[in-house]
């Protein structure tokens, strides 16, 4: 984020703050999108992750006074986010990404057979994605696909650096060891 | 080649090593091919998690319009500063209500009372009437501890009336004027530290 949309993000905030409805309506058009991929990492499901943006968004206006101008806005989010699809997952236990093919759109240039092995191949990854403990998977989310450095992890998710490093350690090791097979075939791939 | 530095290497690759662990880690990479190997894995792990297409998700301005009817109508920030605004300022009506019931009743039952020694309480409810046993017992009470020990009759009946019907009175009022002059002292402050924040402001 530049010095510049950061400035105009805080006056956002502030007026959001104050009750400015269409404030706020730009932040959400801001962070929408990152909302909601980072809670569909989390879950492998595109409806859960929009019914999770949607309450972020909705939680967030609610507690916007408590919020520090000078914070990381997306942080934030991130951080509510993440929660609330926890508490989803946990009572709705929808995870699996079964139906993944009807959510992604093929590169149109793979052809049939491109496209089937790709839908397969996001399948798997999504999948093993969702197999990782929760709290490496949230570590893992923030800074694959939330692109979070170390620092704002630990700030998002209230934990120390240490922990950080060994849950992501951990995460990569995990899924490494699942994805092993498609990784050969990416390596292969690269070095030709 | 000892001493692997495989602990680092997702820091490393993440970009968050400095100054003497960068250096470090690097050239440990130089030289041992098994971590360099290891950095190759997990870049190549990265590379497939990246590879992942987004998903189809609901258009920004479709997702914003949603949120916004979501949304509640009063801004929840403004009507919070407003219930505990309200709250703040029942305190001191709540006290004068609370001062204006006790006086109330402590009136009301000292005219029952003496309706009560003069005779004109016949057919009335008997929780309305003080009861005499219960004023046998406040004596009973007072002996025990002594207040009403001495010749002086006069002295004895002063303390008896004074704790019977005087102090509960004083201690209802002195409490009420306690929590009174506590909330002033809040607002006082409050008003001093709202206007140094004005000064912080301006």
């Amino acid at each position: 984020m530049t010095i510049g949309s950061e400035i105009v993000e805080r006056e956002l905030v502030l007026k959001a703050q104050k009750g400015d409805r269409n404030a706020f309506n730009d932040l959400v058009r801001t962070h929408a999108t990152g909302v909601m991929n980072v809670v569909f990492r989390m879950c492998g499901d595109t409806q859960v992750a929009e019914d999770a943006a949607q309450e972020t968004f909705i939680r967030a206006w609610s507690n916007l006074g408590s919020f520090r101008v000078d914070a990381s806005l997306r942080n934030w989010l991130y951080r509510i986010a993440l929660n609330i699809a926890t508490d989803m997952l946990r009572k709705e236990k929808r995870i699996l990404p079964g139906d993944l093919e009807d959510f992604y759109l093929p590169d149109p240039q793979l052809g049939p057979e491109g496209t089937y092995i790709q839908t397969e191949q996001t399948a798997l990854v999504q999948k093993a994605i969702s197999s990782l403990p929760e709290a490496s998977r949230a570590v893992l989310v923030l800074k694959e696909y939330g692109e979070l450095s170390y620092r704002e992890i630990a700030d998002a998710l209230d934990i120390p650096i240490g922990t950080v490093m060994s849950r992501l350690n951990y995460a990569r090791r995990l899924l490494k060891e699942s994805l092993q097979e498609h990784m050969l075939v990416l390596m292969e791939a690269e070095h030709v | 080649m000892s001493n692997h530095i495989t602990e680092w290497l997702n820091a490393y690759l993440d970009g968050e090593l400095k100054n003497g662990r960068l250096h470090q880690v690097e050239a440990h990479l130089a030289e041992c091919r098994e971590c360099q190997s290891e950095l190759d894995s997990l870049q190549s792990l990265s590379n497939l998690l990246h590879a992942e297409p987004a998903p189809e998700f609901i258009s920004t301005e479709r997702f914003a319009a949603q949120v916004n009817l979501r949304l509640p109508h009063t801004s929840p920030v403004e009507s919070k500063r407003s219930a505990l605004e309200f709250g703040w300022w029942m305190i001191p009506v709540s006290l004068l209500l609370l001062w204006i019931f006790l006086g109330t009743f402590s009136v009301v039952s000292r005219v029952v009372a003496t309706a009560n020694d003069l005779g004109l309480l016949r057919g009335v409810p008997a929780w309305l009437v003080p009861n005499s046993s219960q004023q046998a017992e406040w004596s009973g009470t007072l002996e025990e501890f002594g207040l009403l020990n001495g010749n002086n009759l006069g002295w004895a009946e002063f303390t008896e009336t004074f704790t019977r019907n005087r102090l509960p009175q004083v201690i209802w009022q002195v409490s009420i004027a306690l929590v009174y002059l506590s909330w002033m002292a809040l607002l006082w402050v409050r008003h001093s530290s709202r206007k140094n924040g004005q000064l912080l402001e301006s």
